[in-house]
């Protein structure tokens, strides 16, 4: 049997299903464990049979390429659904602990279930169009998440992030069309095959900027980004943790498939673009950082900022590169959704997100504090952590393929990102309690407080994987190169949707 | 193996006081010390083979690929180095369990200073630059962390903050330098590198590679102007000052450069940077130490001064200068470890550091006051102990030099005047504090320490006069091993004894000696001179100048970034046009080859029309009714260019889509004012957001153009071929919606889903209440509902549901379908909804819409696993035609399911999100307005 679909049907059946549990919360909290769970196990099922045939195809409605709509995974796409899987498994976990009732008796679980249907479907989607219809899903699905509680803020950042992701859909699927009244396919091994057939090359360039640009706003690359600090953090924590951990690597992951697998024809200008995009785009979000005072505000800048640097990976375009960005994207979805994890523990202890009222975690929650040091000093590159990795090839990349500039850009963000985390780690755990705070609640002496293990666990799964990945670099390293070599020999996927073209 | 373990055992010996912490102070202590004293021993048993250059490698794979294993050696420099910091270390350890209180944690102490040791040991043992790199940054993190120990002090937590800025930055600077070193040579080992030396002065990179790699090491040993962040590192408990911030963390950036200066130095550039830097450094470091009243604010400049010595020598460039920097390495790590315990007693004792309070403390501790005078002696360069040989050796290097030219001869008289101030800090520490009068009013009244916490200090000492007497028997071979290493060749001859006859250095020895005397005496005037400059404390400065950034980078990210919708939208739109319009530029041929239809009036008109209501919808978008019938027009005139071009599907689709959307435009206008606020935006603004939609609109338009009028072929050829042999219907559109992209529509109708969703969660707290006017205060009618429409509606109803169930079951070969019926069905009971309202349907209608949406997306998806159980692929449809008595054949087809789940959960999304709008006009909210 094929297993592709599996990671795509289970959320999308534990979707419907918890919606038609609409009044029982009790059996959509067993239902998101449960869902989640599968959806892990499924997803490296899916990774295994990827590694051992290369490709796993999957021509829906037994309709063969291009004529139909094609699901295909190759690594990167095998990869990303796991981590997906990892990702939501944690998050369901959370939401056990830290979902308010008002947002479960709103269908807070089956947009969850929903939501990585979306992600799941953008991943393994072999057709442009139905690309677009999965971002769809996720644009919704997100903008409901964002909205659940209702307050003001939420709102306010809601409205942003739903206007600024509507029109990079209207350009998406402008660019859809355009692609396809000139190249008449949808499918994207098609269109990666006969897109060199097109007279007018200009055009075909203007098409991947318009996708550049709708892709580029759902990653948040600059100067497109600016939705997302605005509205990830107004929502609940479990919520912006998933947000910030895999909704603008769908938008990473759209790029790097569209500009390794069907607009390679003009690299030198296409991807110096890019490469310019990553820059500003590592800079501004840092810069952004450094102006923040907001535990989520700061982390979410910061997601801007790490873009980049997957994005410096594609631009560069070198086999090394796309291994770094591989990597930055696999290391990045651990890191940055367990420290949205930690920050809302510590909004839970303290009862607030803003640094000036946080405090005396250090002293009085040592665990917590070893649980966001894991994490920061990943993220800022402090070796032997994930983050050292993926930072160290894209580095090298960057000075073999002699982009020095930007280069020096990339180390200089890496210092900046270490700042912002000692700011935080300053401000929140060194600091002592700020008195208004204290007279509020005052921290226990437990290590970790009654109720809270399940927001505990899911932090140190991801630590542990971040700490994973850097002890034991050299099988995820493989996996990413082998991916690298698969996005850049496009014929193999080719072959494996179209078959062996005699 | 042998490299390894020396580093291995520290480390995992840094568990040992976290879980000895419970038995006690001396307990701790002795397993703490345990595991570096193993390495110790270790390191001293491969002693010889390390004299006869014999060299110590242990190599592990780590990713391979990336040049990333796992390598350690052991040379003569690591051997030294290894030598001072497990020794160093385990006098620290010693000493710091008298000098840490009860309140202290003694424990995570031990544990975080392991952890340095651990990390320097990687430092001086890696063999590969990467690795290297890496405990590079551990140490600036340990450091951070040691630094902050006591966290709860202010001045603590800024001065490791600071520490770690300033070391991280040069850290990032280093990692930059060596990975171009390895690019340029191609190796990640050092010892292969440091054979490329060539290579590398041959580069094109050579100047870059060395200004970074100098950036890292003279941050990391507090070269000038990076020296600020060392005497703010003083917060630090006194063992951390001793160990980290003199003897070994600070000699990390000299280790570099002297691990590297076979690769690197020999070039006029190197001389220059590393010989200017390291006298400044010098000079800058003991005029500053002289003004100090902290004892360790003494300490931490003249560390400075030295370590600016050490670099001088390594940029002398002859052979007998870097010797006698390795030497000067090992005389400063003793007598200066040796004197921030001293300090560190007399803090401990007497409660305060400063010289102004400290005075005459002989009396009260005389041995330890000898001791600290002997090291003081050392550091100050006297004959007999060891720091008088290595500067002696310094003085005669400055001699040598030819690089200023004429100038030449301002290098030793600089390096004697640092000499000179040297021996008047010296001076100050011993006389100041140990005699000139009775004590201020100290906290304590001093008196000798316990006799353990002497021992650390007696055993340097010690060292430093045996050192002092007899070098060449005490250090000869060590320094010889670790010259070799570092010089990578033979050694030069030079002589390592006490007395050289008299020449040129002693007698700048002699003239430092009484010139530091006499500066000492007239130390006042000293002081007057230095107290007419405002003191700038760098932590200040430092402090400020984050502040700086920090308000700078407010202002440029709101200037971006100022939450202002209008400005991302032209943004967006901005970066749009330029990046679509720019390969436009190129394009010569807008008009392409394929043949144009003919225009005739039907279309002209409609074309016409389309974009008078779309300008219309644009310029009444304030008046939002008006908007909204322009709006409809459009959606109107476009279902009917559906229909002229043979798309009836497409067409009844648009249709139904528009009656629905207005509906629900309607009834969410019923509580908006009708018209939306004028945005008084200035003229220049609302010129540049025009001029920039409509430059982007005019690119569009020209893409479509040039897009139509190129030959095109496509796939949808395949479509009408197979729609009824392989999908089993005549009406391609509805085979492509459930069979050719079913996977599609599947995803759509969760779209649908969601929405509803998300709707009814916005709508279900909106605190609305029925408007009884419109905003210009016109009444709304007060016949709610109408007996003739509620009884048309009624009597439509199952006609209306006749028709959906008709269009439904038609669907698959003619224009219809789940999607159209379903609107239809909706609309038809919205119709009640608006006849009877709320109160009279939900005593009729009893539906929960969430579990109809969750039945359509069930049925949908189970079609398509249903497939799959037959051992087809997801979503393979199934039909055949079956005879019936009567109607005659009749197609049975699985896609009628799928399309049933399209139908239930049109139905339920639009319900949700319509009768949801509808309920807030009950009457019950209403009452609860008035009430």
């Amino acid at each position: 049997m094929n297993v592709l679909a599996i990671p795509l049907l289970i959320p999308l059946f534990a979707g419907a299903l918890s919606l038609a549990l609409w009044r029982s919360t009790r059996w959509q909290r067993v239902i998101a464990v449960l869902a989640t769970a599968s959806l892990l196990v499924s997803s490296i099922v899916l990774l295994q049979a990827v590694l051992q045939d290369g490709y796993v195809v999957l021509h829906t409605a037994q309709w063969a390429a291009p004529f139909g709509i094609t699901l295909v995974a190759d690594l990167l796409a095998a990869i990303m659904v796991v981590l997906t899987g990892i990702i939501a498994f944690v998050i369901a976990i959370y939401s056990l602990a830290a979902t308010p009732a008002g947002h479960e008796k709103f269908g807070y679980y089956p947009l969850l279930h929903l939501l990585l249907a979306g992600v799941v479907g953008s991943f393994i989607t072999g057709d442009l169009f139905n690309l677009f219809v999965w971002f769809e899903v996720m644009l919704l699905a997100s903008f409901a998440l964002l909205t659940l509680g209702g307050e003001r803020a939420q709102m306010e950042g809601a409205i942003k992030y739903v206007t600024l992701n509507l029109f990079s859909s209207a350009i998406f699927l402008m660019a859809v069309g355009l692609l396809y009244g000139m190249v008449g396919t949808l499918n994207m091994a098609d269109l990666a095959q006969k897109i060199a057939q097109v007279e007018d090359q200009g055009m075909i360039t203007v098409v991947a900027m318009l996708f550049l640009i709708s892709f580029g706003i759902k990653a948040a690359a600059f100067p497109l980004f600016f939705w997302l600090p605005a509205s990830y953090h107004t929502p609940q924590v479990a919520v912006s943790a998933l947000f910030a951990g895999l909704l603008t690597k769908v938008g990473v992951y759209a790029l790097f498939r569209v500009f390794t697998l069907i607009f390679v024809h003009d690299v030198a200008y296409t991807h110096t673009i890019l490469l310019w995009i990553a820059a500003l785009t590592m800079l501004t979000g840092v810069l952004g950082a450094a102006a923040q005072f907001e535990f989520r505000r700061i982390l979410s800048f910061h997601i801007v900022s790490q873009i980049g640097y997957m994005l410096l990976g594609l631009a560069l375009f070198t086999p090394l590169a796309i291994i770094g960005g591989v990597f930055y994207i696999m290391h990045h979805i651990l890191v940055k959704t367990a420290l949205f994890l930690v920050s809302g523990i510590s909004y839970r202890l303290l009862g607030s997100y803003e640094l000036r009222d946080l405090g005396g975690l250090y002293r009085k929650k040592p665990l917590l504090a070893i649980l966001f040091l894991i994490p920061a000093l990943s993220l800022a590159g402090i070796p032997p952590l994930s983050g050292f990795f993926a930072k160290f090839i894209v580095l090298r990349a960057g000075i073999e393929a002699e982009a020095y500039v930007v280069t020096g850009i990339a180390l200089l963000v890496g210092l900046l990102t270490m700042y912002s985390m000692i700011k935080i780690w300053a401000e929140v755990f060194w600091k002592a309690t700020p008195e208004h705070t204290h007279e509020q609640k005052p921290l226990t002496d437990a290590v970790v407080d009654r109720g809270h293990w399940p927001l505990y666990v899911p932090i140190m799964i991801l630590g542990c994987g971040t700490l994973l990945i850097g002890f034991y670099g050299q099988p995820i390293f493989v996996l990413a190169e082998q991916a690298a070599a698969q996005l850049l020999n496009p014929q193999g996927y080719i072959d494996a949707v179209l078959g062996v073209q005699p | 193996m042998t490299a390894l373990w020396i580093l291995l055992l520290p480390a995992l010996g840094m568990v040992v006081p976290l879980l000895t912490a419970k038995w006690g102070r001396n307990g701790c202590t002795l397993m703490t010390a345990l595991a570096p004293l193993a390495a110790l021993l270790v390191l001293l048993q491969a002693t010889p083979s390390v004299f006869q250059a014999i060299p110590i490698v242990s190599t592990f794979e780590w990713v391979p690929i990336l040049g990333l294993s796992v390598s350690f050696h052991l040379d003569g420099l690591g051997y030294l180095f290894g030598l001072l910091i497990l020794g160093i270390g385990l006098l620290v350890i010693l000493y710091a369990r008298y000098y840490l209180s009860d309140r202290d944690n003694m424990g995570r102490f031990y544990a975080y200073l392991i952890f340095f040791m651990s990390a320097m040991l990687g430092v001086v043992l890696s063999n590969n630059v990467v690795q290297l790199w890496f405990f590079w940054e551990l140490t600036s993190i340990s450091s951070f962390l040691l630094i902050s120990f006591w966290s709860h002090k202010s001045d603590a937590r800024k001065g490791a903050r600071m520490a770690l800025t300033v070391t991280g930055a040069g850290g990032l600077a280093l990692l930059a330098a060596l990975l171009l070193m390895a690019d340029v040579t191609g190796t990640y080992e050092v010892r292969e590198l440091l054979q490329q030396g060539d290579v590398l002065r041959a580069s094109d990179y050579y100047t870059v590679i060395v200004v970074l790699f100098l950036l890292g090491a003279f941050t990391k040993s507090a070269q000038f102007p990076f020296h600020f962040w060392l005497p703010h590192a003083m917060a630090a408990p006194t063992p951390v000052s001793a160990y980290l911030h003199s003897a070994t963390m600070v000699k990390a950036g000299v280790f570099l450069m002297a691990r590297f200066y076979p690769a690197l130095s020999g070039t006029e550039l190197w001389f220059v940077i590393v010989s200017l830097t390291g006298m400044i450094t010098m000079l800058v470091g003991a005029y500053l130490a002289l003004f100090k009243h902290d004892l360790k604010g003494l300490l931490a400049y003249s560390t400075i001064s030295h370590l600016g010595l050490i670099t001088l020598l390594l940029g002398l460039n002859t052979q007998l200068a870097a010797i006698a920097a390795v030497f000067h390495i090992i005389n400063h790590a003793v007598f200066k470890a040796s004197l921030f315990m001293a300090a560190g007693i007399i803090d401990h004792e007497s409660g305060t550091r400063d010289m102004r309070k400290l005075n005459g403390l002989f009396k009260y501790m005389p041995y330890t006051a000898t001791l600290a005078m002997v090291a003081a002696a050392s550091m100050a360069g006297v004959p007999l102990m060891n720091g008088f040989l290595s500067k002696e050796m310094m003085f005669a290097e400055t001699l040598t030099q030819e690089t200023l030219g004429a100038l030449s001869w301002w290098i030793p008289v600089l390096a004697t005047l640092a000499g000179a101030l040297g021996v008047a800090y010296s001076l100050r520490f011993m006389h100041d504090v140990f005699f000139n009068g009775e004590p201020i009013d100290l906290p304590r009244t001093p008196h000798e320490p316990p006799r353990f916490m002497r021992v650390p200090v007696e055993f340097l000492v010690v060292l430093c006069v045996f050192v002092g007497i007899i070098p060449q028997f005490m250090v000869g071979d060590l320094l010889a091993a670790a010259s070799l290493a570092v010089l990578q060749h033979e050694l030069p001859y030079y002589s390592l004894s006490l007395w050289h006859g008299f020449n040129l250095p002693l007698l700048m020895s002699v003239v430092a000696v009484i010139g530091g005397a006499v500066l000492y005496w007239h130390r006042r005037h000293l002081f007057h001179f230095y107290g007419q400059f405002a003191d700038r404390d760098a932590k200040q400065i430092f402090e400020g100048a984050v502040q700086a950034l920090q308000t700078a980078m407010v202002a440029v990210n709101h200037w971006l970034d100022n939450a202002s919708l209008q400005r991302f939208m032209f943004l967006l739109v901005l970066l749009a046009l330029i990046l679509a319009a720019s390969p436009l530029l190129h394009l010569h041929e807008t008009v392409g080859t394929q043949p144009q239809l003919a225009l005739n009036w039907v279309v002209g008109l409609a074309a016409m029309l389309l974009i008078v209501a779309t300008l219309l919808t644009v310029w009444w978008s304030h008046r939002r009714l008006l908007a909204l019938i322009a709006l409809s027009v459009v959606g109107l005139i476009v279902s009917i260019s559906f229909a002229y071009f043979s798309a009836p599907d497409l067409a009844l689709t648009q249709l139904s889509v528009e009656v629905a959307t207005i509906i629900l435009f309607l009834l969410a206008l019923f509580f908006l004012p009708q018209s939306s606020p004028v945005i008084d935006s200035p003229f220049k603004i609302i010129v540049r957001d025009l001029g920039v939609a409509a430059l982007f609109g005019s690119v569009i338009g020209t893409l479509c153009y040039v897009m139509l009028t190129r030959p095109l072929t496509s796939i949808s050829a395949f479509f009408l071929e197979n729609s009824v042999p392989g999908g089993g219907g005549t009406n391609v559109v509805n085979v492509i919606l459930v069979d050719f992209r079913g996977f599609d529509t599947l995803g759509e109708i969760t779209v649908l889903g969601i929405a509803a969703l998300g709707i009814y969660k916005l709508l279900a707290r909106i605190p609305l209440y029925m408007p009884t006017t419109d905003s210009k205060g016109h009444r709304w009618s007060q016949d709610r509902h109408p007996v003739l429409l509620a009884l048309v509606s009624q009597s439509l109803l199952p006609l209306a549901l006749l028709v959906s169930a008709y269009i439904f079951l038609r669907g698959h070969n003619l224009p219809g379908g789940g999607f159209i019926a379903g609107l239809i069905t909706a609309v038809a009971l919205v119709q009640q909804y608006v006849a009877h309202g709320v109160d009279w349907m939900k005593g009729r209608i009893v539906f929960n819409y969430q579990a109809i949406i969750a039945a359509g997306l069930l049925i949908a998806t189970m079609t398509g696993v249903g497939s799959m159980a037959f051992g087809r692929e997801f979503l393979t449809t199934w039909f055949d035609y079956v005879s019936w008595p009567i109607v005659g054949k009749f197609e049975i087809a699985s896609a009628l399911i799928f399309d049933l789940g399209v139908y239930l959960t049109v139905v339920g999304a639009t319900l949700l999100i319509l009768a949801n709008l509808g309920k807030l006009t009950t009457t019950e909210r209403l009452r609860a307005g008035e009430g």
